[in-house]
């Protein structure tokens, strides 16, 4: 194994930091002429640590071209033999889960590099632990604490007298891929919820996700009913879906939304499933929302990549992106949540909203919603603990999406459901400039984590797996890295709303590209690092706190000015200079 | 013998165009006994030498005026007085119901059609305020009646829809013809701005930010190779060209005046910029008229010469010709043509073709048609608007700007920059390079300077090219949106460089608004040959005054912005580059703020 100074790592702290208490160690160091898709080959030097890739050109001031989590890796190949000819015919092929990169190299032998990039990339394939558990950053704050079930539930007013909390799920016995706290329908019993969960696909019984603070409607999420080809019915869960419509006495009804079109859900009987009909349940509404499955959002993302790379599709750009559809199946998911949230805050009926099984397109809706309806959301902690409770609590298969550490880059499981999310998130802060209290770095940078395997807080299916192998304890959460340099991730612009309904604007005019993710590796596209803006949001986000500092303090001295008998001679006029900003 | 058409519009008996066929004489006697008896008051020859001795007009600073100036400029109507607006006026008042998009409440009350106003009083319960529309932001009128009320559609220059619902058959009608008639009248001097008398500003203020003069004090603390000339003085030499213009130190005022018979429109090449870091210059003119015979200029010739000379030791130059190079070559025939390599040593041509006219025009009709669609869930939004091309436009104006921008910064040479009249896409070039480079012209002020400086004394034909906005049923004749289009490619700019432009959108959308239709008179007439003829600077408010008072100022400016002194290099890739939602999407926008 190849050693060099480590000195020569100094741009990373983090690794600068870790190597010295042994966390990361270098496995490879050697030259290699890397093929830039932009700017073609390059003679570089790549160092291979156990969490990271880099290459280093050696002809322009030893520039940093590549910084690669080798968890972003999802698929290595050999190209080329030993007999092949020709220039750069002879290497390895990386291609990675958000851009690809051909690393080439000439003349030695790459089977050294090839089995220890595989071997670290993948570490389930060969029985080694993911990076998150070797990593021993430290950082102030502790992210795992930022997530609380019982506050985040008594902030929202929870239990009162028709919701309660139940612990049914401690051991995860009803339900596996559910979180072992629970808000259901006072009146219902835990053997109710028992009964219910027979016809629920994969036990994923009715919860509540959201109640409105005013008018107590809530958004209740789960799977769909194993109605059939027969049609069965439950009288169990018509029941209780009908309790929880009468914990609502201002509309007869319960709207249920169906994420998946109607066709899907018909088909979805072959395989035992179905969506609730209306002869079974009279005292509901039914709506699909036309959003399709993970394989659909997985092609159409991977026709954006078609297209902006290597080279970006330039004669007919606007038309190739719309041949993708990725910004149509943005639409109606934006579309989905806003009628979600819709429905609780202005129609005053409380929603139940279920896809399949109800961890893919329910949790986009259900987060998005309470993203519209609730300012709480929009703040960077606010933002975590949804995230972690709608996504990562409830079951959101990430590491089957994702693949972390496994290399079967094939796998159909995989899909970019929570970068849709994200992206859906992105649409709004573009729209509501001052709505959010984090800006687009901090998005990226939760995407970036998605993938990277530095953090625990992506890892496994569900809450039950992600205990069992004590994720809490052995790894880091990517909370802490954001929650102790907060100040990077605030959009200077934020202004606190409280009570504020966000709709956005899902309409194809309005929705854009993002470009800064999707096309961030294009050096044509790529942004000036640092990036003078953000340099200029911190400069805005001081002088804000510094305005706010002397109005403080201004009010300070004249409440003491006014509680002082005998005025001093020069008057509070002169005294307070008048405050005022750009803004 | 010329033929001039004329159009009579607004008479009451609706439009109606007549050709005049004009002999050589140029007096006003001559214009007088055309034009319709008693439609004329005042002088339009409006000539030093106008044999009337009677002429109100006779100044020795009046400058002469062709036949088909003076017709555009005052219209085919007198000077009217209050007595002849209200014969335009059909009809007082009338109950009206206004909608101005679905997500504002619609306003009643009474309808008035005035002069150059549009007033809706709402009624005493109401508790919004008058709303009122300058009648010369109306870009077209459709009328509808059913039953005993009718509907008016008012389609406005600034891409607005309103719609008017009005009790009473007759009442429609006479307001709209009412409409009609004054919202297209065309004479400048009877126009709104020479009514405006805003409280708070003076006139004559701010008609001074900017003149050449001062642009030139800057040129000449950089260097000595330049000096200011007023051989234009009494635009003899190019009528549309101001009355100072900065050229060569070392060309005389009669090498100006011969250089001046041998480009179109005597469009000589003049300074544009001067980029002190590189010590070079943009220069802009018209195209040469070499014609079949391939004459040559010698002074012309002289001219670019000196240009060189005075610039940075070992200078090349570069010749940005905004056309195709088969399109120059066919100018020939007409008469024009572009410059011979040999005849001018080290200066190199390059064909940088960039549409204008009718095609820019269509391409900015089909655009607004599609955003004005509504959203169907199977339309093809991207790819229509890639049919319109628009995008298509940005991207070429800002790459030949980039390129413009470069020869000069990255490879020390002087550009000159011109197409056939030297009017529209060569000042959207030189004035988009100047904003690429220079950091100065990215401050508010600064920008006004560039926007006065590069497009209204530099004589972009607005009065001709802003006739018009995108829903005009009228055949386009000059109308062509080349400032919107430069409006456009600042905001690409602003956007792909959040912190570099001192002022933000506001200042984009109030100029585009202005230029198409305005209570100021700063985007009044084709040249400061007319602006002089109308007495624009001394009758009426300068649209900069407007603009820079204080509670202005707030809305206009960019809170991000940090003065740099570098170079902006914009990305044309077509994803770098986006529709301008702020004013394309600007009234179809659902409110967000609900």
């Amino acid at each position: 194994m190849a050693s060099a100074p480590t000195s020569k790592y100094n741009s990373h702290s983090l690794e600068n930091e870790s190597i010295k208490r042994g966390t990361f160690f270098i496995l490879i160091d050697k030259e290699v002429i890397y093929i830039c898709p932009f700017n073609g080959p390059i003679k570089g030097r790549v160092y291979i640590t156990n969490y990271r890739l880099y290459l280093r050109s050696l002809e322009t001031d030893s520039a940093l071209i590549l910084d690669v989590p080798l968890g972003v890796i999802s698929r290595i190949e050999k190209m080329g033999g030993a007999t092949s000819r020709g220039e750069n015919s002879y290497g390895l092929d990386i291609t990675c889960k958000v851009r690809d990169s051909v690393l080439s190299y000439e003349g030695h032998s790459r089977r050294d590099m090839f089995e220890i990039l595989t071997r670290y990339a993948f570490p389930l394939a060969h029985s080694l632990p993911i990076f998150a558990f070797l990593n021993e950053e430290k950082f102030n704050v502790d992210g795992w604490m930022v997530y609380n079930p019982v506050e985040e539930y008594r902030r929202q007013g929870l239990p009162n007298h028709h919701w309660r909390i139940t612990f049914i799920n401690k051991c995860y016995e009803l339900c596996d891929t559910y979180p072992a706290l629970l808000v259901v329908p006072y009146r219902a019993s835990d053997d109710d919820l028992r009964r219910v969960a027979t016809f629920r696909s994969r036990n994923r019984i009715p919860v509540l996700s959201w109640i409105h603070p005013e008018n107590k409607t809530v958004i209740v999420r789960c799977s769909q009913p194993l109605v059939g080809m027969s049609g069965k019915r439950n009288k169990d869960d018509e029941k209780y879906l009908d309790v929880i419509r009468e914990t609502n006495r201002q509309i007869s009804k319960l709207t249920i939304y169906d994420a998946r079109p109607n066709v899907n859900a018909v088909a979805n009987k072959a395989t035992g499933g179905g969506y609730e009909s209306d002869d079974a349940y009279h005292n509901a509404e039914l709506f699909f929302l036309d959003i399709h499955n993970i394989h659909v959002m997985r092609e159409s993302l991977k026709k954006v990549k078609d297209i902006v790379y290597p080279n970006v599709e330039e004669s007919h750009w606007l038309s190739s992106l719309e041949s993708t559809h990725w910004l149509e199946h943005i639409k109606l998911v934006l579309t989905g949540a806003i009628q979600v949230a819709d429905k609780v805050s202005s129609g005053k009926s409380s929603v139940l909203v279920h896809c399949s099984d109800g961890w893919d397109r329910t949790a986009q809706l259900t987060s998005l919603a309470m993203l519209m309806l609730d300012s709480y959301y929009r703040s960077i902690e606010g933002f975590e603990i949804l995230v972690q409770k709608e996504w990562i609590s409830f079951g959101h298969k990430f590491a089957s999406r994702i693949g972390h550490g496994d290399k079967n880059h094939a796998d159909a499981d995989r899909s970019p459901i929570f970068l849709q999310f994200i992206d859906c998130v992105w649409q709004m802060s573009k729209q509501f400039p001052t709505a959010f209290e984090f800006n687009e770095r901090f998005l990226i940078t939760i995407l970036d984590h998605l993938y990277s395997c530095r953090f625990g807080t992506f890892l496994y299916n569900c809450e039950s797996v992600r205990e069992k192998q004590k994720v809490t304890e052995r790894t880091v959460s990517l909370w802490s890295l954001i929650n102790s340099n907060k100040d990077k991730f605030k959009n200077p612009f934020y202004t606190k709303e409280i009570n504020r309904v966000l709709y956005p604007v899902a309409s194809m005019r309005h929705l854009e590209l993002w470009v800064n993710y999707y096309i961030r590796w294009n050096p044509r596209i790529k942004q000036q690092q640092p990036n003078p803006v953000e340099q200029r949001y911190v400069e805005l986000l001081a002088l804000r706190d510094e305005y706010i500092q002397r109005l403080e303090e201004l009010q300070l001295a004249s409440s003491a000015k006014l509680s002082d008998p005998s005025p001093s001679p020069s008057s509070p006029s002169q005294m307070m200079p008048h405050v005022h900003t750009h803004f | 013998m010329d033929e001039i058409e004329v159009s009579l519009t607004g008479s009451g008996r609706g439009p109606r165009s007549e050709v005049l066929a004009v002999g050589g004489g140029n007096s006003c006697e001559t214009v007088r006994s055309l034009l319709p008896r008693g439609l004329l008051n005042s002088c339009p020859a409006g000539v030093a030498s106008c044999p009337a001795s009677s002429c109100p007009f006779r100044s020795p600073r009046w400058p002469r005026l062709t036949l088909q100036e003076s017709v555009l400029l005052l219209g085919p109507r007198p000077t009217p007085s209050a007595m002849e607006f209200s014969e335009l006026i059909r009809t007082g008042r009338a109950q009206a119901k206004l909608l101005r998009g679905p997500e504002v409440p619609p306003l009643h009350g009474t309808l008035c059609v005035t002069g150059h106003h549009l007033l809706l009083l709402p009624g005493p319960q109401a508790t919004s305020d008058l709303w009122l529309l300058l009648l010369r932001s109306v870009d077209s009128i459709e009328k509808r009646v059913s039953g005993d009320s009718g509907t008016i559609t008012l389609r406005c220059k600034d891409l607005r829809v309103l719609q008017l619902d009005i009790e009473g058959v007759e009442a429609t009608r006479d307001i709209a013809r009412s409409i009609e008639a004054l919202s297209s009248l065309e004479s400048v001097i009877t126009s709104f701005p020479f009514f405006y008398r805003p409280k708070g500003l003076r006139l004559g203020d701010a008609w001074h930010f900017h003149p050449p003069e001062r642009y030139y004090k800057r040129v000449a603390r950089e260097t000595n190779a330049w000096r200011l000339s007023e051989v234009n003085e009494d635009f003899s030499l190019c009528p549309s060209y101001p009355r100072a213009v900065i050229v060569p130190r070392a060309v005389d005022d009669d090498a100006l005046a011969r250089c001046a018979r041998f480009r179109q429109g005597g469009r000589f090449p003049v300074l544009s910029y001067h980029h002190a870091p590189s010590g070079t210059v943009l220069l802009r003119s018209s195209q040469p008229l070499t014609g079949p015979q391939k004459r040559h200029c010698a002074e012309d010739e002289e001219l670019l010469w000196a240009v060189l000379a005075g610039a940075r030791p070992g200078a090349r130059g570069f010749i940005l010709d905004t056309r195709s190079a088969q399109a120059a070559k066919q100018a020939r025939v007409t008469g024009g043509g572009t410059e011979a390599r040999a005849a001018y040593p080290g200066w190199k041509r390059l064909h940088r073709p960039l549409e204008r006219g009718r095609p820019l025009q269509e391409s900015f009709v089909r655009l607004v048609e599609a955003c004005g669609y509504l959203e169907q869930s199977t339309d093809c939004w991207r790819s229509r608007l890639e049919a319109c091309h628009w995008l298509g436009h940005v991207k070429e104006a800002l790459s030949t700007a980039c390129l413009a921008a470069q020869a000069m910064e990255r490879e020390g040479a002087c550009v000159l920059v011109h197409g056939a009249e030297g009017t529209d896409s060569t000042l959207l070039v030189t004035s988009l390079a100047q904003l690429i480079l220079d950091p100065s012209s990215r401050t508010v002020a600064g920008f006004q300077e560039l926007v006065e400086r590069e497009w209204i004394q530099a004589g972009h034909p607005f009065q001709l090219r802003c006739a018009h906005s995108a829903f005009s049923h009228a055949r386009p004749k000059h109308e062509a949106p080349t400032f919107l289009l430069f409006l456009d490619c600042v905001w690409q700019l602003g956007r792909q460089f959040p912190l570099s432009l001192e002022f933000g959108e506001g200042l984009l959308l109030a100029l585009f608004e202005h230029a198409y239709a305005s209570p100021f008179g700063t985007f009044l007439c084709s040249s400061e040959k007319e602006r002089c003829l109308c007495e624009v600077r001394t009758r009426t408010h300068s649209l900069w005054s407007g603009l820079n008072q204080p509670k202005e100022q707030r809305k206009l400016r960019n809170p991000l912005y940090v003065p740099s002194p570098l170079a902006i290099w914009p990305s044309v890739e077509p994803q770098s580059l986006r529709l301008w939602q702020g004013l394309f999407l600007r009234w179809t926008r659902p409110n967000l703020q609900r």
